[in-house]
């Protein structure tokens, strides 16, 4: 059988495994040990099992967890209701405010937590009840948080970004720090959209005065600051020890965890229970996460042994196509499968058939891989398969799918702006990383 | 059927104990670090054992909970086909996805299993400041495995698997 073939062949067969709706990890590891006892025989399983050890093992992937914990610990607590309340109170009045305030919060809880269905199960049970009742639109309001949400996986911290510099071998710091630039970028196009709409049609939103927001003097405005110091502790221990050199990633969030204890403790909302359960769901998680990378660590080893990773990247420098058109091709493919596949395990597929590329293109692999990144995000909410919308839609009264569906799409286009922006302006995401 | 069931509430209870091991080795790696980063900046003396109790701490909570994560049916899913097929269909392919399971990490529970085994009659150490035998850090990856295994088993139950359960999420969850 020829390299193509192979290629083909054992990426069909993965996608037909995942669609069986099996466990991830447990469609990965029948594909592998199929693939090792075609192609190495018994003596390969031996390696399997050491290259499960090997990445259960990788200290890098210990910042996985440590980001879930410190997120699980500021939510859990409730520590967030104060930075809720501040922001809340900084937004002036406006047409439109509740807009801007679920943009300007899903921006700063971003920056407290790695997940997108965290932050979009909590918005759509603080503010989406309100933004109805107030008579903003059903749609718009949808559309601003899920795509509020989605900001979480790309400001750091990221446990997307770990999982794609640990695969990639790409600076996991350089990613984190990368992120937050494009971050920005997009919370100012979700903005600019929204107030643009509202704008165009004042329908979708109540006149400033129907917004019941209290008159905010501006000593109230400072003390709402000052109550929001602690979470600048956090997200300085998170990112300033990373950016200043000080701390690895992993040790910046094993920081970011004690500066998010500290922070409950300082708003009185600390207790053994509360630790206990975040202790419990964070491990969960990673378990979850970890099992799925270290029973698909093989593959990349299997495509590597067959030889269809180097005659791939033979085939794409024969082709002479221009950077800028393999890079749209690169996209678009996972753009598509990432409506369909979930985000971790199609990176487990395409790194290690795209890292070799890079070189071979010219790309900056934290460029390249941060566009990946906006790129996955977006598959949480694309239909059919989100899973921010489900997250959403989960904790959200009354919102059929296709309602939150038909809500992303318009900040789906936001986001390929976004990329575009990206491809085009390389330093909106290298200037940053090249300060570490 | 008692004995059954008394086994069962037995593998359940080990599983809890996994999932408070998972606990107890994510506090672990968050103290060993802050011993670490407090250790090398405050009184100029890093840690050798710091890096080596992360990595160890990783790899026996991630197995010690698998069970726990499996257990719950909290594993990621593709879980779209159980809403694009008949109704009729979905407690056989749900059943077919508990067998896949079972298979693999039955399978997978050989592999590890002998490769512990390996290293263990051969005296294999992990390179590190202080080497220790790798059979010690392995050996809860088959048992994360065969654990897994046993609730693939438990769940092949025919009578037990509920279709409307399985749509929005599929059999596995998603967290």
């Amino acid at each position: 059988m020829g390299w193509e073939a192979t290629l083909i062949t054992a990426l069909l067969l993965l996608l037909a495994a995942f669609l069986t709706g099996a466990p991830l990890f447990v469609a990965f590891l029948v594909i592998n040990l199929a693939g090792v006892a075609i192609f190495l025989g018994q003596a390969g399983f031996g390696m399997v099992a050491n290259s499960i050890f090997d990445t259960a093992n990788y200290t890098d992937l210990a910042t996985i967890p440590l980001f879930i914990l410190m997120a699980e610990i500021l939510f859990r607590s409730g520590s967030v209701d104060i930075l809720f309340d501040a922001v809340d109170k900084l937004v002036g009045k406006m047409k439109g405010r509740q807009y801007v305030l679920t943009i300007s919060l899903s921006t700063v809880f971003g920056a407290l937590s790695g997940s997108g269905m965290a932050v979009a199960a909590m918005l759509a049970r603080t503010l989406f009840p309100t933004m109805r009742n107030r008579g903003y639109d059903t749609k718009l309001s949808i559309g601003t948080m899920l795509a509020g949400a989605s900001l979480a996986p790309i400001i750091p911290p990221s446990v997307l970004a770990i999982v794609i510099g640990t695969l990639s071998n790409t600076s996991i710091a350089g990613l984190l720090i990368g992120g937050i630039i494009p971050g920005l970028l997009l919370a100012s196009l979700f903005l600019v959209y929204t107030m643009l709409r509202v704008r165009l049609n004042p329908s979708l939103a109540p006149d400033a005065s129907g917004d019941e927001v209290e008159r905010v003097s501006t000593a109230e405005k400072f003390k709402a600051v000052a109550s929001c110091l602690p979470f600048g502790l956090i997200i300085f221990s998170v990112m300033g020890f990373i950016m200043f050199g000080i701390a690895t990633p992993s040790e910046a969030a094993a920081t970011g965890v004690l500066a998010s204890l500290i922070t409950a403790a300082y708003y009185r909302r600390l207790n053994f229970s509360m630790v206990l359960e975040a202790l419990g769901t964070s491990a969960f998680i990673t378990s979850m996460i970890l099992l799925i990378m270290a029973s698909s660590r093989m593959f990349s080893q299997l495509l590597a042994f067959t030889g269809a990773t180097s005659e791939l990247t033979n085939l794409i420098v024969s082709l002479d196509w221009s950077p800028m058109l393999m890079l749209f091709i690169m996209m678009l493919i996972p753009f598509i499968m990432c409506m369909f596949i979930d985000q971790i395990a199609l990176m487990m597929v395409v790194i290690p058939i795209y890292q070799p590329l890079l070189s071979t293109l010219g790309f900056d692999p934290i460029w390249f891989w941060l566009i990946m990144l906006l790129n996955v995000t977006v598959g949480g909410i694309s239909p059919p398969f989100g899973y921010v919308i489900f997250a959403f839609q989960g904790a959200a009264d009354r919102v059929t799918i296709s309602e939150a569906f038909r809500a992303a799409w318009p900040f789906v286009g936001l986001f390929i702006i976004g990329m575009v922006a990206l491809a085009f302006f390389p330093p909106l995401v290298t200037y940053l990383p090249s300060l570490l | 059927m008692v004995i059954t069931s008394r086994l069962a509430l037995w593998h359940d209870k080990t599983s809890q104990f996994g999932y408070y091991l998972g606990c107890l080795t994510l506090g672990i790696i968050f103290g060993s670090y802050i011993v670490e980063v407090f250790g090398r900046y405050f009184f100029n003396s890093p840690q050798w054992w710091a890096s080596e109790a992360v990595s160890y701490s990783l790899c026996i909570g991630t197995f010690m909970m698998m069970p726990y994560v499996t257990w719950k049916k909290g594993h990621v899913a593709v879980a779209l086909i159980f809403e694009v097929i008949p109704r009729k269909a979905v407690r056989p392919a749900v059943w077919f996805t508990y067998l896949m399971g079972a298979l693999a990490c039955g399978f997978a529970t050989w592999i590890t299993g002998e490769e512990t085994m390996r290293q263990w009659t051969n005296d294999v150490h992990i390179m590190a400041v202080k080497p220790v035998p790798k059979y010690i850090i392995s050996v809860f990856i088959p048992i994360g495995f065969a654990s897994s295994t046993l609730y693939f088993l438990r769940f092949l139950d025919w009578r037990k698997i509920d279709p409307d359960t399985a749509g929005a999420t599929g059999g596995f969850g998603e967290n």
